[in-house]
């Protein structure tokens, strides 16, 4: 038995350690292959884990995390991935996987030769990648809107930002003499290829390539950016939380990353070129309501935006693919799925587009007003807040609007 | 006298408020014509400007500061 037993403990403790001993990913049940960028990994766990649980049409997600504009070049260009990927298993495999906690429940492994994408993610508006728009035989669709923040360690007394004081502190460094500001090597930021850099330089009129930290992002895909630049949004986080000058330093991070990090960092609130008060994504620094998100009065957010591959006739070529894109991006789906997809979008700081009132074409572009082809605002609410619409969650009938999710929507 | 002052500003204002039309590497110019009372938020709002200044019951923030490098006609220089 002892023979046994210790041949076994070994291998199994290499499984563990050696990720490159793991299962093919094509075992999977229904893989949809797609390379994200990581402030859309707290998303994929949760919507992954749903969709491997989801009977009428059971799917895994198999990703990889790069750069926005990285993932858009690796689809348009049929890059191949051979390695480790990570996935989001059912609860038949892991009854105790958590998906909302990455510490405790770190991804599954499985391991992949050649594989195309189906999915690549941007987590900001594809035309402010340099790699144009989708070539014939894909297709993107536009997803949850994305706020990006100015995060600052919980020990800094500041609460609020200028767009002119903003423009001075990324573009001018230290010189800019913007204060508490006034010290570059505090100003931590992410490489260009990252959605919040970019959407933070389209917002500040800053070219992505002038902020003054930009150099110490030339290891920028190697894992070897030095600081104040750094390759993950942790990177970010973790610099903000150490720093040894707290009312010195701020950082530039997706609000999706700072609301699990609220206990440790605060946010700045942004007052827009043009705009009168600041003011925070939410409709205070505590709420999680994205009230300022969602009417216009926070500015720096981009949609995300989700490709796969199409036929000449625009039709999916892989359906699963299609039917994820369509969860995620709020559409009607085939099977219905046995969840709601709302609440696990809201449950991560992104907002829905039948929620935002305001829209723009292009990142930084202008406001301008919005009215989605039906509203899930009164959901979105009762999500993050308290709803102040008529309930009809037990069949009673809306006096106006129409019934859904449980509440009366306007439309 | 300071209605003469006031319109001269708001003909600068006017004059200099490009409302997103920089091109990447232009420097954009700063707004920093203040809001008259009667002028602090929008109730039905329409423009863009009109979006981002709309009564809102959330927190707003006073930040009023000018940046030490600001030019003295209140526009942003161009980045070093």
């Amino acid at each position: 038995m002892r023979r046994l037993a210790i041949p076994l403990i070994i291998s199994l403790a290499l499984t563990s350690v050696r990720p490159a001993d793991a299962a093919p990913c094509a075992d999977l049940t229904n893989p949809v292959f797609l390379q994200v960028g990581d402030t859309q990994v707290n998303l994929l766990r949760r919507l992954g884990r749903a969709l491997a649980n989801n009977t009428p049409n059971p799917i895994t997600f198999v990703f990889v995390t790069n750069g926005s504009c990285d993932n858009i070049n690796a689809i348009y260009t049929d890059l191949k991935i051979n390695g480790n990927m990570q996935y989001i298993p059912s609860s038949a495999e892991d009854p105790a996987w958590d998906p909302t906690s990455a510490t405790a429940s770190p991804t599954k492994q499985c391991q992949v030769t050649n594989q195309s994408l189906d999915v690549a993610n941007s987590a900001l508006f594809i035309s402010s990648c340099p790699h144009g728009q989708p070539p014939a035989g894909q297709q993107s669709s536009v997803g949850p809107v994305q706020a990006y923040v100015l995060a600052v360690p919980e020990a800094s007394t500041q609460t609020a930002i200028t767009f002119e004081e903003a423009y001075f502190m990324f573009g001018f460094g230290t010189a800019g003499m913007i204060t508490p500001w006034d010290d570059q090597a505090q100003h931590f930021i992410r490489p260009q290829t990252k959605s919040t850099l970019l959407t933070w330089a389209l917002n500040l009129s800053i070219p992505s390539n002038r902020f003054t930290n930009m150099p110490a992002c030339t290891g920028s895909g190697t894992g070897t950016t030095t600081a104040p630049c750094f390759e993950g949004s942790g990177g970010v986080v973790t610099a903000l939380k150490n720093t040894p000058t707290p009312e010195k330093a701020v950082g530039l991070l997706g609000i999706e990353v700072y609301d699990n990090e609220r206990a440790a960092l605060n946010i700045l609130a942004y007052k827009a070129k043009g705009q009168y008060f600041a003011y925070y994504p939410d409709s205070t620094a505590t709420a999680r309501d994205k009230k300022n998100v969602r009417d216009g009065h926070y500015t720096v957010w981009s949609p995300t935006e989700w490709i796969q591959k199409v036929d000449v006739n625009d039709a999916p070529l892989n359906a699963n693919a299609d039917y994820a894109i369509r969860l995620i991006t709020s559409k009607s789906v085939s099977p219905a799925a046995n969840f709601d997809p709302i609440p696990l979008i809201v449950g991560v700081g992104l907002i829905p587009d039948c929620a935002m009132q305001v829209s723009r074409a292009f990142d930084g572009g202008n406001l301008a007003r919005h009215t989605p082809p039906t509203s899930c605002t009164c959901e979105f609410e009762a999500l993050t807040d308290v709803s102040s619409c008529q309930s009809c969650a037990n069949g009673e009938p809306c006096t106006s609007g129409v019934c859904r999710a449980g509440f009366c929507e306007a439309f | 006298m300071k209605t003469l002052l006031w319109s001269l500003l708001v003909v600068l204002g006017t004059a200099c408020g490009s409302d997103n039309n920089e091109t990447p590497d232009a420097a954009p110019p700063a707004d920093t014509q203040p809001p008259t009372p009667d002028a602090s938020c929008f109730e039905n709002p329409t423009t863009h400007k009109e979006i981002i200044n709309a009564c809102t019951t959330a927190q707003k923030i006073e930040r009023n500061v000018t940046p030490p490098l600001l030019n003295p006609d209140g526009t942003l220089p161009q980045l070093p």
